[in-house]
């Protein structure tokens, strides 16, 4: 950071909330960044519920209206880093102020606890979640899918979904284009 | 056998079961589907009620009907080819849509558009505000079975609508907003047109008053019913309209200005009680508080161009193509490969007809968002409507529809 950008620092959307969070819950601050002016802090999904509710409940705080939840995928990712980063969005209407939330899952291990009880309108959210990218949100009274047929296999928008067509066998991608059953007894190359 | 029997029969149905899309639940209660072709759902919204008599108990929402999937196709389509997907999603007010992208990208990109395409911005978007609120008041009136103010909504909207085919030749999907500006500058006679909108719209919205704002059949349908506390509405995530019904004067053109809205005097008004009409009042507001902004920003509108001048983002002018090599590589990068906003992520919101409309957009240097989410004000706001519709009659439950204005293509995106 330049001196500029550290001096303009203060007026950051989220600010106000990491500032308590380094205050209060030091240790569940993993990381923070800045991207566009506006700051993201990245916390332990055992810390989230109470991370969270300490951003809602605290005076100094009032992240009272719940403005997002999803998820972004990072397949290549794995494993230096968990594949999924959950993303929460939260406003303050008292300090007019937003702050981004990032919790980062495993592909093994998608699960992340419910705000339901911290906000009322997390329940769409989280199931919009689960049902695009599959994160289960561990405590959901009704964790199903929302926006897709509820018989819907995979969860489209994680990046190995294929969105258009059927996808065509090459030689160069059998394992890829093609279920196990339907590839070929010969793989092409290998007749005599 | 009586004639419904014999009807029932004849298509195959048991002849003493009546009940052909509503089950008896074991405590008494009804489980009635209502809708996705219901004509007051608004589109292809599913309510599945349960019913005690006419007292719904409980209202639980079905939605995806019109899911499309635009947040894949933006992750495979360049940042120019994602607008027109934004003008489709809420097709009531399809330049907020493209406004809330627009600023998102920009403030990625970190560039400024230039002062005339702001103050047309601001035009454009406060008469696609009024439109949409047109399109609600009608409808909303026509649900409660006033089906001549629906005629008188949509002559004034008309005049929006001629407006936008005037300056970009589409009446609805007009993708007008671009990155970096606008998609061209407006033509001559615009001025006039917009000011026609702001004599003509006072007197129509006094009629509008006349015949439902004060009529007493309305008011017995709406006062006291759907409401909403602050509380509630905050912790439901509503915003717009139906956040500032319930008292919240929390609206993001005044608490966190884009496009310098904090240049122009206007109120936000908001509600006291969070019911139908507190919502309905909020809107009929907010109409004449745009004319105002608008009036403002006509008087003001300054000459110049209307895109950026960065060529990097946007085409030069056909002039300058036939006359420099470089403009005419500029063009041809541009439409080939499109714009890299640099590395991260942002959440721009704006204030659209229905709430805050938000864009949370993850770049990773290429021409193609990594990923974009929508944040849609009406999926939130659908959220609440089982809080506000339970413990109403059936027929509440559609004036409730009506008043928190979802627009289904936003709901499913």
């Amino acid at each position: 950071m330049t001196d500029t950008q550290e001096a303009s620092a203060a007026i950051f959307a989220g600010t106000r909330a990491r500032d308590l969070l380094k205050r209060t819950m030091p240790n569940a601050l993993l990381e923070e960044h800045v991207s566009c002016n506006e700051r993201t802090v990245v916390i332990d999904r055992s810390d989230l519920v109470a991370v969270v509710k300490l951003l809602r409940d605290h005076h100094e705080a009032l992240y009272n209206l719940p403005v997002l939840v999803t998820a972004v995928d990072y397949p290549d990712r794995e494993p230096d880093l968990p594949r999924f980063d959950v993303v929460y969005v939260l406003r303050s209407l008292s300090f007019n102020d937003v702050i981004q939330i990032v919790v980062r899952v495993t592909e093994k291990d998608p699960h992340v606890p419910t705000l339901e009880d911290v906000y009322a309108g997390m329940d769409w959210h989280e199931r919009e979640t689960y049902d695009l990218f599959g994160i289960v949100f561990d405590g959901h009274h009704d964790l199903k899918r929302i926006l897709l047929p509820s018989d819907w296999e995979g969860h489209p928008l994680r990046k190995d979904y294929i969105s258009f067509g059927e996808p065509v066998a090459f030689t160069h991608n059998l394992d890829w284009a093609l279920q196990e059953s339907q590839r070929p007894d010969t793989m092409p190359g290998e007749m005599e | 056998m009586d004639e419904f029997a014999r009807g029932r029969a004849a298509v195959g149905l048991d002849p003493e079961n009546s009940a052909i899309d509503a089950t008896q639940l074991e405590d008494g209660t009804m489980e009635l589907n209502m809708g996705p072709q219901h004509p007051s759902t608004h589109g292809v919204l599913r309510l599945v009620l349960d019913l005690d008599g006419e007292v719904v108990r409980e209202c639980r929402p079905d939605i995806g009907y019109l899911h499309t999937g635009f947040e894949k196709s933006f992750e495979s389509h360049t940042y120019w080819q994602c607008v027109p997907y934004t003008d489709r999603m809420d097709y009531l007010g399809p330049m907020l849509n493209n406004l809330g992208f627009a600023l998102a990208v920009e403030k990625m990109l970190g560039i400024e558009v230039p002062e005339r395409a702001r103050y047309l911005r601001v035009i454009l978007s406060e008469l696609t505000r009024i439109a949409s609120h047109l399109i609600w008041f009608g409808t909303s009136a026509m649900d409660m079975g006033a089906t001549s103010p629906f005629m008188y909504a949509w002559r004034e909207r008309e005049t929006i609508l001629d407006i936008n085919e005037f300056i970009s030749g589409v009446r609805m999907h007009t993708s007008f907003i671009r990155i970096g500006g606008l998609m061209a500058d407006v033509p001559d006679g615009f001025v006039a047109m917009v000011q026609n909108v702001l004599d003509t719209f006072p007197r129509a919205f006094d009629e509008y008053d006349l015949l439902v704002t004060n009529n007493p059949i309305f008011r017995d349908r709406t006062i006291g019913i759907g409401v909403i506390s602050k509380e509630d509405a905050v912790s439901y995530g509503l915003t717009g309209p139906s956040l500032r019904g319930s008292g919240i004067p929390y609206d993001l053109r005044k608490a966190q200005p884009y496009c310098g809205y904090d240049e122009f005097a206007f109120d936000v008004p908001i509600g006291t009680n969070g019911d139908v009409y507190d919502r309905y009042l909020c809107r009929m507001q907010e109409m004449r508080e745009s004319l105002g902004i608008i009036a403002q920003a006509l008087e003001k509108l300054p000459e110049g161009p209307v895109t950026s001048m960065n060529r990097k983002v946007s085409p030069p002018p056909r002039n300058e193509i036939n006359t420099s090599m470089e403009a005419l590589i500029n063009h041809f990068k541009l439409v080939t490969e499109g714009m890299h906003p640099p590395k991260g992520t942002t959440y721009t919101a704006i204030e659209s007809a229905r709430g805050e409309l938000g864009y949370y957009i993850v770049s990773d240097g290429s021409n193609r968002p990594y990923r974009c989410k929508v944040r849609a004000p009406s999926f939130s706001n659908l959220a609440g409507l089982p809080s506000m519709a339970r413990g109403h009659l059936i027929a509440d439950t559609v004036a409730i529809i009506g008043s928190i204005d979802i627009v289904l293509g936003d709901v499913d995106r």
